[in-house]
């Protein structure tokens, strides 16, 4: 059972992040707010007998889970649609060459500074456009993924699909964002 | 920004290699990612240290709770009928519903007995008349009956 500096700590250590993925789905902070409170009670209430090891990948399938009831709840038609997209195929730019992007992205990094024409802040302001415009599946399983550094068996039980899908979102997502930086001209 | 190093685009031709080159970028984009959250407002931070401490409450009398279920499950019903075991209070509940339900059917059983005691005096006194009962089948005593006595 974890301890009350325990839970305590891995609140605060997820908190931000946690409110920051749901802003990125829901687009509103005062309900990404509600949504992550929502999230912590329901961690503290009903799972406050497990060990410390286990909150993180049962925060992160309440968050998911509350987002999803708050989209429920509001019915946005909008999320609807979004969450369709995901079944869509990832191909549209038939002559984007992913790995050839990738390698001139860090190849170029030593090198390129983008600074000198962006600021710093305008470039983190623009990736967290670009993951924030990903559709809902493939921000959700790259966040996990990569910011929540979940394995991907962690992360398909926190989406509640199959790891296939879970590669086959991150590999989207991944694709996408270095398509839409590269053509901004950022390099993260 | 940052100093990571690719291999030469001959060498990452691989599956594995393309899936290392994926990892990397997505890894600096959510290393950026935590620059960006780390730099909330101290509003939104300050809330959200509100709905930690609140979890943390809810956690504190969730653990109370399981630490005393005795307390909680046994109290209500059983202390305002004195504190019996719990089969005594089933009872107790039941009875009042089986004693009404009784008395409803004595209250027919009875007015079902003084129907057919009335029925049977009436074909008593019927049958013990002088008068014969096809009497009054019969138009003629009908109409002699009618008829107003002068």
């Amino acid at each position: 059972m974890a301890s009350d500096k325990e839970l305590s700590d891995f609140l605060k250590s997820v908190e931000k992040r946690a409110f920051k993925r749901a802003l990125y789905s829901v687009r509103d902070e005062d309900a990404a707010l509600d949504i992550v409170q929502d999230t912590m009670i329901r961690l503290s209430e009903k799972y406050v007998d497990r060990p410390a090891a286990e909150l993180p990948l049962l925060f992160q399938r309440i968050l998911s889970n509350a987002t999803m009831d708050w989209f429920r709840r509001q019915k946005v038609r909008t999320s609807v649609v979004k969450n369709f997209s995901d079944f869509e195929s990832a191909g549209d730019g038939d002559d984007f060459d992913i790995l050839e992007t990738l390698e001139a992205m860090g190849g170029s990094l030593a090198s390129e500074s983008t600074a000198d024409s962006v600021s710093r802040a305008q470039i983190l302001l623009a990736i967290e456009a670009e993951v924030a415009q990903l559709p809902g599946r493939q921000r959700e399983a790259f966040l996990l993924r990569y910011w929540e550094e979940l394995d991907v068996a962690e992360t398909a039980a926190a989406m509640g699909c199959s790891e296939g899908s879970v590669k086959t979102h991150c590999s989207r997502a991944v694709h996408a964002l270095a398509k839409a930086l590269q053509a901004k001209g950022i390099s993260p | 920004m940052n100093s990571l190093t690719m291999p030469s685009s001959r060498a990452m031709t691989s599956p594995a290699a393309a899936d290392t080159l994926q990892t990397r970028f997505a890894l600096r984009v959510a290393a950026r990612l935590s620059e960006r959250s780390h730099d909330l407002e101290p509003e939104l931070s300050e809330r959200l240290r509100v709905a930690r401490e609140q979890a943390m409450e809810r956690a504190r009398a969730a653990r109370s709770a399981q630490a005393a279920p005795g307390r909680v499950g046994t109290s209500g019903g059983a202390l305002l009928l004195g504190g019996g075991p719990r089969w005594w209070t089933r009872v107790a509940a039941v009875v009042p519903a089986i004693a009404l339900i009784a008395g409803l059917i004595a209250i027919r059983q009875l007015e079902t007995e003084a129907e057919i005691s009335t029925a049977a005096e009436i074909d008593a006194a019927l049958l013990t008349d002088d008068l014969p009962p096809t009497a009054y089948s019969d138009a003629g005593f009908a109409e002699f009956l009618k008829t107003p006595r002068d």
